[in-house]
């Protein structure tokens, strides 16, 4: 196992030190390769700080993670001979906004700017970044212009090829597609689709947007006050008892296949995840 | 009836050659509901600056309740046009919810007595009168939403622009802020929605949709909704059951009572 | 920085609470007046009772302001020191001849060396800070033997030891004064109150309205600001950046990879927070109504008659004596 929590939890200091506990008891297992997990859950119930737990930025209050076999507890930090600096390279965390991490004065520079903080040669890093940006679905253009002159779309894809640069084994991305249109969305997605299938990287994408959810997980984890509630098969998550007890969003293709084998008394088989999917299915199922 | 909003060939340019806007053509109608749709960099945000004069427009006419929208008139527009914003954070200028609310009522000069009435009723209206001395940082991006709502209905405009306002929320805020759009228009509002989510448009009575600049199509939603081929072009993506009846359609799989539910179900959201 | 204390407003319930803003601003700054006007420890004295006996009718703890003053001590100490050592006024006190030999001095280099190793374990820092000091005064005057190259004189002067307590009282309680006005009043209200004492400086073509809205604006985006920084900070963490190593070139670059993202993403927010001020209709320099305001009561008036009492009373007994 790639990431491991046994029992973690993350209590953040608050003013007046009362304390705010953002993860509580968490127990996960996360491979290295080949894995599509979605990461959902309201805002504040704690989908960010768990992520951040997978990279070692932040380290637990309570119980134990296990990195890529590097143990890490609530000692770690003031333990000066541990390195999580090698973890960070192995687990890619791309923050919700661009903004955050765009620095240099062209995107060249900036896709280069991890990987040769872990220590690649220039020319490595230069052939990295002429790689990803087209991974990210842009031109090579693009290296040598500005990173603040482009669109938000843009912009995302530039900072999501500056932590593919830097060769990770699993690809974090927290609400990669939010703002963006559906054109932009969908290729995004396609984007990520690719590098899970052609890398075989683990790709964990924290997101409001259950179509995603639904489409494209091999995996969900739901999160909510800090305490991880589900953690399995996209297509049992959507039973109509979880939707009533967390409040969940239903995904479109999912309700309007219940919505037709209801209504018409048909089955839909195999549950279609894409639109093409159903599109299919509906054909047989009518003829 | 003298429309609340109309446009007469507005273009803008944010310098020498990018043309944000061309020759936009619009009347809004007093209580209308109103989506713009558009993909990202459409000009979608530039025409609601335009709306409340924080932007110029540098041909073209902008009248609002028959008022010629020019430096003069400027802050009498603001008056009836309030506008919430995509990002939660940089629009609450207050140090708590109740000093928020207050921003724009001390702004337009309302007696305290007043002020502290309306804060009372629309801090309520949209639910948050258990937060009102909460400060920013202890609200989620929804609840901030809520704040920047109460604040624009303590203003008493005629209008709201809903710019992106729930693009940046988790589904439960997002459910939240279509609920108030709905009531208010209900109450007599005149509602434009700036998106691009279809499903945000599916209740207003009129879609306008731009196209780097332009007015691409605009009508009656129910009309647009259904354009395939002119959403399609404006990388936006059909509603799924329209897109299901066009599929069939294509396919030319003839089922009436399908189609018909189809068509229902895309109504309802 | 959660320790620091200064500037940060602690819930309560004493009457220093309910006074109007403007009235302690304008008490705090009459009461330094007068602290600054006394010329005699006696009258400072009794100053530091008065002051007390705020803290104790007020109901604030003294620790708190204790920890408001701790950022201070050494400012303290060092004036303390340096009036001790260096002022050759006024009668001698005490005189002690020190011997300087390579021994001596290697004893003192080793004490300094000992106690900045040890210092992070004592609790009571203040205290082993002088402790040290005293140890370097005994091996320089005690321990004399051949190798001595050279003598010199540690002579405490009367007016050395005066001056530096003086000092010392004065900026006590100038510092207490300011921390019970910080403590007092939530930041809001301090920007009122300042707002309301400013507005005469309109004759100099200061705006107070538009500085109370500045500040009002920077109180509430600190937070946000922080939090940003924080995330800034994780997000080029989770690049590589180890921002507790690395050679002085890669703190350069450490740093404006946290700058530069901060730079642009506060540019963007004040241009967004200007359209949505501005959206509702706020236009600077212009007339506005207030939810909140500032009621004068017979306490304020009290407080601001027995201030100007202090401070008349300081001028006159400087003026006669």
């Amino acid at each position: 196992m790639a990431i491991k929590f046994e029992r973690v939890s993350f209590q953040y200091k608050g003013i007046d030190n009362k304390g705010y506990l953002a993860l509580s008891d968490v127990n996960l297992q996360i491979d290295k390769e080949g894995e599509f997990i979605t990461l959902i859950g309201e805002t504040g119930s704690g989908k960010s700080t768990l992520a951040q737990h997978m990279n070692a930025l932040i380290q637990p209050t309570e119980g134990r993670i296990s990195l890529f076999g590097l143990k890490i507890d609530s000692t770690t930090k003031k333990k000066k001979k541990i390195k999580l600096n090698p973890i960070r390279k192995k687990v890619g965390l791309v923050f919700q906004f661009p903004e955050y991490q765009l620095f240099e004065e062209t995107v060249e520079k900036d896709i280069m700017f991890g990987p040769k903080n872990f220590g690649m040669s220039t020319e490595d890093a230069k052939r990295k970044a002429e790689e990803m940006i087209e991974v990210v679905g842009l031109h090579k253009d693009y290296l040598s212009r500005s990173p603040f002159n482009l669109s938000g779309g843009e912009k995302k894809r530039v900072s999501i090829a500056g932590i593919l640069a830097m060769e990770p084994d699993i690809l974090i991305l927290d609400e990669p597609t939010s703002g963006l249109d559906p054109l932009g969305r969908n290729a995004l997605l396609e984007v990520f689709h690719r590098i899970h299938t052609t890398l075989n990287k683990t790709v964990i994408i924290i997101t409001h947007d259950m179509n995603t959810v639904y489409q494209y997980a091999k995996r969900v984890l739901v999160m909510r006050e800090g305490v991880l509630v589900y953690d399995g098969d996209p297509l049992k998550l959507f039973s109509r008892g979880n939707i009533d007890k967390w409040n969940l969003d239903v995904p479109d293709i999912l309700s309007l296949t219940r919505d037709l084998e209801t209504s018409f008394n048909i089955t839909l088989s195999p549950p279609p995840r894409t639109r093409q999917d159903l599109f299919k299915a509906l054909e047989e199922a009518l003829s | 009836m003298q429309p609340m909003i109309s446009l007469e060939g507005v273009s803008f340019k944010y310098n020498q050659s990018t043309e944000a806007l061309k020759d936009v053509n619009l009347t809004i109608k007093k209580g209308e509901w109103v989506s713009i749709l558009g993909h990202n960099g459409s000009g979608k945000s530039t025409l609601s600056k335009l709306l409340v004069g924080l932007l110029k427009a540098s041909e073209g006419t902008i009248k609002v309740d028959g008022i010629v929208l020019n430096e003069d008139t400027v802050y009498d527009i603001r008056k009836k046009i309030g506008i919430v914003f995509q990002n939660p954070d940089n629009q609450f200028v207050g140090v708590t919810v109740r000093d928020d609310i207050a921003f724009g009522l001390e702004n337009l000069q309302i007696e305290r007595q007043d002020m502290i009435k309306r804060i009372d009723t629309y801090v309520k209206k949209v639910d948050m009168f258990d937060f009102i001395n909460k400060e920013p940082s202890q609200l989620s991006g929804g609840q901030k939403q809520r704040v920047a709502i109460a604040g624009i209905l303590a203003m008493e405009t005629d209008v709201i622009i809903f710019d992106e306002a729930t693009s940046m929320l988790d589904p439960k805020g997002r459910r939240m802020i279509l609920s108030y759009m709905r009531e208010l228009n209900k109450e007599g509002v005149t509602i434009i929605t700036i998106t691009h989510d279809m499903k945000e448009t599916i209740e207003s009575d009129r879609i306008v949709i731009l196209k780097n600049g332009s007015v691409l199509k605009h009508g009656p939603s129910n009309d647009i909704l259904n354009d395939k081929e002119t959403l399609e072009k404006s990388n936006l993506e059909l509603l799924l059951p329209l897109e299901l009846m066009h599929h069939l359609e294509q396919h030319n799989i003839q089922n009436e009572r399908l189609k018909k539910h189809l068509w229902q179900l895309s109504l309802n959201g | 920085m959660k320790n620091v204390v200064i500037g940060r407003y602690i819930p309560g319930h004493s009457f220093l609470y309910h006074l109007d803003p403007r009235t302690k601003i304008m008490a705090l700054l009459i009461l330094m007046a007068a602290a600054f006007v006394v010329d005699d420890i006696m009258h400072l004295l009794i100053g530091l009772a008065l002051v007390i006996g705020v803290l104790l009718i007020g109901k604030i703890s003294i620790k708190r302001v204790y920890l408001g003053l701790r950022p201070l001590m050494f400012l303290l100490i060092f004036t303390f020191v340096f009036q001790v050592l260096f002022n050759r006024q006024g009668p001698v006190l005490y005189e002690e001849t020190l011997y300087y030999s390579p021994i001596t001095i290697g004893l003192v280099v080793l004490t300094v060396v000992f106690w900045g190793f040890t210092k992070k374990f004592i609790r009571f820092r203040l205290l082993y800070f002088l402790l040290m000091l005293f140890t370097i005064l005994a091996i320089l005057s005690l321990i004399q033997e051949p190798l001595t190259f050279r003598t010199g004189a540690f002579v405490v002067h009367e007016d050395g030891l005066r001056l530096a307590f003086f000092i010392m009282v004065r900026l006590i309680i100038i510092v207490t004064l300011s921390t019970i006005l910080t403590i007092t009043t939530k930041p809001t209200d301090l920007n009122l109150g300042l707002e309301q004492i400013l507005k005469p400086l309109k004759l100099v073509r200061i705006n107070a309205e538009e500085v109370a809205m500045i500040i009002s604006i920077s109180l509430r985006y600190i937070p946000t600001l922080l939090d940003e920084a924080n995330k800034i900070m994780l997000a080029q963490a989770s690049r590589g950046v180890d921002f507790e190593e690395g050679k002085l070139k890669e703190k350069v670059v450490q740093i404006v990879s946290l700058l530069v993202p901060m730079f642009i993403i506060s540019f963007k927010r004040s241009d967004e927070l200007a359209n949505a001020m501005e959206a509702r209709s706020f236009v600077p320099g212009q007339p506005r109504t207030r939810l909140h305001v500032l009621k004068w009561k017979l306490n304020d008036s009290i407080i601001i008659v027995f201030s100007l009492t202090i401070l008349i009373t300081t001028i006159m007994a400087r003026v006669l004596i």
